[in-house]
């Protein structure tokens, strides 16, 4: 058995045989077009806590999620797979509920129609993380590491890795089987005196990092070592000098940024919060449905891309979950918006060209835009070279705390670390740092990138939907210069 | 409500006794365990989405999921399948994964004990079914159109299975059915908003609810800047909730007790927030989304987080209980991509007696903010949060309601806050943490006599 060759929906030909009983129970009177994932994800966690008990975990899911547009109005339902009659059932319930969501007077959706795209991909994989055995020794060296100085209150260190096999078949002619690995760790510590605690994680702070990648990724991450790293951090916190409020200009490391463009460039560009589909819940977009080509987002310096062919991150894949096959697009170019990350039900109402960013969490919920690979292009130079060009400022990296405002446009966040910069060089350790600003201002003021040798990519989950799903994607980019940056605004 | 056999009618989608069955075939299946405990979790949704002109979304979803936790030698392992029909798979590869290696650190099941029965069923939500809500969304699609407005919301609802059995004795399944709603309108540069939920849906007032939403973004139209500065305010329901979604984070829990941060292990017994303030989780409270008894079987019960403003206690479940040495408050919860983490799941901040009228009416110059957006932790230890205010916020002047206010950032501490709280509304409103999966949180309005908006000096 290879990474590829496990569970019950790795056999195409049953798989196919399924979502062809779903696609014909999802016909009849008004429906237009169809479309079924099957997917079977498996997932394995083995969390520990310095000095506590340790939990593993692995869970095993398998279901059908069948989507129905019928007289131009969408229907979706979603269950656990047992035999063919679920099959039938949900696909019947999908038609069901675009029935009852046709009401008088209703805006109905056309979808121009789309060349079949079927084939198969697969995530590269050297280690598969489902055989490796190694993982509880380095499970509790790396909590010895962490938990070790004095003052550490609490280290938790945890190993992920899931497997999918997910099927997608639509009435269009379509036929298509991915098969994604991801493996990932994270480390946690907590360190507290009588008057404060800090944090401090590895290698990001919202549950660590996962790529799409066997276990070789995990264990390219020096756990053991890094875990050291941030128990000593989080303890030298304590008594660091409490950053300064007042403007500043900053070098943001790479997993910051990563959390920045998320907030502040990726939701914004969500064509289904500009149509006001996500008003409820997820919140909508300062941006209006006009900006393309003329609305100005950042600086020159500001280029971004949404590319889920750059395999490694949660953000990579074949074709979304909708069907359509990856691509690489520009979102921003030079500081200029010129496209939006979007699925077909968006893009056909302003008459563009789908992105490729419907993607949906397994099986259960019904796609929705999502970032894919949306990454602040590089420039150029080390981050040597970035920080002399800062001359004095901070170096701030690894999100402590985030929010803003739901069209995305005032946002403040704080990070776990930053460092004085002085002529270039890097000083002293400062705590609770925290900055602010207003969207397109803070991309105006974006002064240089550096190269890509200083590139780092993460994979992050985001919340979205009613109910809410997750979505996981990939963020990233090179330290960042930014000039006149509000800080110290918590 | 659809069940597996695809009649309609609302029943529980797995049923009690197929449930019941399938966690003792786990348990079954766990033979050789030294101890086990399996549960299982299903929950049968219907959601109807609308934004503009259209439902946009209209679903149907069951999801499910049975886990087995086993104990042996002195390592454990647990091991999940959405396939109710083979539960053994899920108990043998528990057996495996604590045979190869497992987790070390060991606590046990929980233990027969007698189980609360607040009210779970409410037949009313059978009628709340996918014609009804559609009915309804379009029925305020074109109230908010009328008003020159646009209507953007989810109706739902739901049925909540939960079956679990143990090696301790413990067998104990309930379903509980659920209704929601939530509503956003917006009117040039306004907008309000109104959610409420709960196990009856004619306890949402829907259509008065709708109204009053519309009419309050017509009168939000064109808000004005609030300028920098500390005002008195009156914090809606939904905004009042929003301060206690954080109390997990600020240590009323069973990790950071045993850490020893947070408001429990640090300040346990002191004042720090006004009188008239007490918050509890109370899983058997009559509003919000109660339910007898945890995933792993133990008994919930009430936990008064703040009594009169005094710190209280921390929610725990088996594994923290056993590492504090007390019994489970019944209180465990599973995340997705995140460590098992006992959690407040039923917040909710006793109502006082003061309508919320007159709460307006006690304010001179200051503001009534309707509801919190994106709301995040800065400091735990400090309790303090950011976030922004926005929907329905006005100027409050002479006690009186007057001009809308746009949405403003805000950096503040929670117990902060509560302290300088001089009145408690007599109206609750529940609002779900993040999503139902992880509980709900009701509160009443209050008045808080100094609120920071804007950057701190």
């Amino acid at each position: 058995m290879t990474a590829h060759t496990w569970g019950s929906a790795h056999d195409d030909a049953a798989a196919r045989a399924l979502c062809e009983v779903a696609l014909g129970a999802a016909s009849g009177p008004g429906v237009e077009y169809a479309d079924v994932r099957l997917v079977e994800c498996e997932e394995t966690r083995l969390y520990g806590r310095h000095g506590g008990a340790r939990d593993e975990r692995s869970e095993l899911n398998l279901g059908v999620g069948v989507r129905a547009l019928r007289e131009g109005v969408w229907g979706f339902a979603a269950a656990p797979l047992g035999d063919e009659a679920d099959v039938r059932a949900v696909a019947g319930r999908a038609v069901a509920a675009a029935r009852a969501a046709a009401f008088e007077g209703t805006e109905r959706v056309t979808l121009p129609p789309r060349p079949p795209s079927s084939g198969r991909y697969a995530t590269d994989v050297t280690t598969d993380p489902f055989t490796f055995s190694g993982r509880y020794g380095l499970l509790d060296q790396a909590l010895a590491a962490a938990g070790a100085p004095e003052k550490v209150v609490s280290a938790e260190v945890g190993l992920n890795a899931k497997r999918q096999h997910r099927h997608f078949a639509d009435s269009e002619g379509s036929r298509q089987h991915q098969h994604l690995v991801e493996s990932g760790a994270m480390v946690m510590v907590f360190a507290a005196d009588e008057h404060d605690v800090q944090r401090r994680s590895y290698p990001n702070s919202f549950h660590g990092n996962t790529a799409a990648a066997g276990w070789e990724y995990v264990e390219s991450l020096r756990l053991v070592e890094q875990a050291a790293r941030v128990g000593e951090e989080a303890v030298a916190l304590l008594t660091a000098p409490v950053a300064p409020s007042g403007t500043a200009d900053l070098v943001i490391g790479p997993a910051q940024m990563a959390l920045q463009i998320h907030e502040s460039c990726g939701h914004a560009l969500e064509l289904d919060r500009i149509l006001g589909d996500e008003s409820n819940f997820a919140g909508a977009s300062f941006i209006t449905p006009d900006a393309l080509g003329t609305l100005r987002y950042g600086s020159p310096a500001v280029n971004v891309t949404a590319d889920p062919t750059v395999p490694g991150t949660r953000g990579s894949f074949g074709w979304d979950d909708e069907g359509t096959p990856a691509g690489r697009r520009e979102l921003i170019r030079e500081g200029v918006v010129v496209d939006f990350l979007s699925g077909r039900d968006s893009a056909a109402r302003l008459g563009l060209t789908p992105i490729g960013a419907a993607r949906a969490d397994g099986w259960a919920y019904t796609p929705v835009c999502f970032a894919t690979n949306v990454f602040l292009e590089p420039g150029s130079g080390s981050l040597d070279e970035l920080l002399d060009r800062l001359g004095d400022g901070y170096y701030v990296d690894d999100n402590r705390s985030w929010s803003i405002d739901e069209r995305r446009w005032n946002f403040q966040f704080g990070t776990e670390v930053a460092y004085e910069v002085r002529r270039g060089r890097r000083g002293r350790l400062l705590r609770n740092l925290s900055y602010g600003g207003v969207t397109p201002r803070f991309w105006g003021s974006v002064e240089a990138v550096a190269g890509p040798e200083e590139f780092r990519a993460f994979g992050m989950p985001c919340g979205k939907g009613e109910p809410k799903q997750w979505g996981f994607l990939g963020h990233g980019a090179s330290p960042t210069l930014v000039r006149g940056v509000r800080i110290g605004v918590a | 409500m659809t069940n597996r056999e695809g009649r309609d009618g609302m029943r529980p989608y797995t049923g009690g006794d197929r449930a019941v069955e399938a966690v003792e075939r786990a348990l079954a299946g766990a033979a050789g365990a030294d101890e086990a405990e399996a549960f299982l979790t299903v929950r049968s949704g219907e959601y109807t989405r609308f934004a503009g002109e259209r439902i946009h979304q209209a679903q149907d979803i069951v999801e499910r999921q049975l886990m087995v936790r086993v104990v042996v030698d002195g390592r454990t392992a647990r091991a999940a399948t959405s396939r109710i029909e083979e539960p053994e798979t899920a108990a043998r590869a528990a057996l495996d994964l604590a045979r190869g290696g497992g987790a070390k650190g060991v606590y046990g099941v929980a233990r027969v004990g007698p189980y609360p029965e607040p009210g779970l069923w409410h037949a009313d939500v059978e009628e709340w079914d996918a014609a009804a809500r559609s009915a309804e969304a379009a029925h305020v699609i074109r109230e908010a159109k009328e008003a020159d407005a646009r209507a953007y919301g989810m109706f739902g609802r739901a049925v909540t299975e939960l079956a679990v059995a143990g090696t301790g004795g413990v067998r104990a399944y309930a379903a509980a059915t659920e209704a929601s709603g939530a509503l956003t309108v917006k009117a040039g540069e306004g907008s309000s908003y109104w959610c409420d939920l709960g196990r009856s849906a004619r306890a949402l007032g829907l259509r008065e609810a709708a109204s009053r939403t519309v009419r309050e973004a017509a009168r939000a139209r064109r808000p004005v800047e609030l300028p920098d500065g500390v005002h008195d305010v009156v914090l809606g329901p939904l905004a009042a909730g929003e301060l206690l979604h954080f109390f997990g984070a600020f240590g009323f829990t069973g990790q950071a007790l045993a850490a020893g941060v947070g408001a429990v292990a640090r300040t346990p017994g002191e004042l720090v927030a006004a009188p008239c303030v007490t918050v509890a989780d109370d899983a058997l409270a009559g509003v919000g989304l109660p339910f007898p008894f945890d995933i792993e079987g133990t008994p919930k019960r009430r936990v008064a987080f703040l009594t009169e403003g005094r710190v209280g206690e921390a929610v725990t479940d088996l594994a923290t209980a056993a590492a504090l040495g007390v019994p489970s408050t019944g209180h465990a919860h599973i995340a997705r991509e995140e460590s098992p983490l006992a959690i407040p799941a039923n917040l909710v901040m006793s109502p006082g007696t003061t309508p919320d009228e007159e709460l307006v009416a006690g304010v001179e110059r200051g503001v009534y903010v309707q509801r919190f957006w994106y709301t995040r932790a800065v400091d735990p230890g400090r309790t303090t949060i950011t976030g922004v205010s926005r929907d329905g916020c006005f100027l409050i002047e002479n006690g009186r309601i007057t001009r809308p206010v746009a949405g403003k950032r805000f950096t503040e501490s929670v117990f902060g806050l509560l302290s300088r709280v001089d009145a408690v509304g007599d109206t609750l409103a529940t609002q779900s943490l993040m999503n139902v999966w992880n509980g709900a949180v009701t509160a009443p309005a209050l008045r808080v006599r100094g609120f920071r908006f804007g950057p701190r000096p």
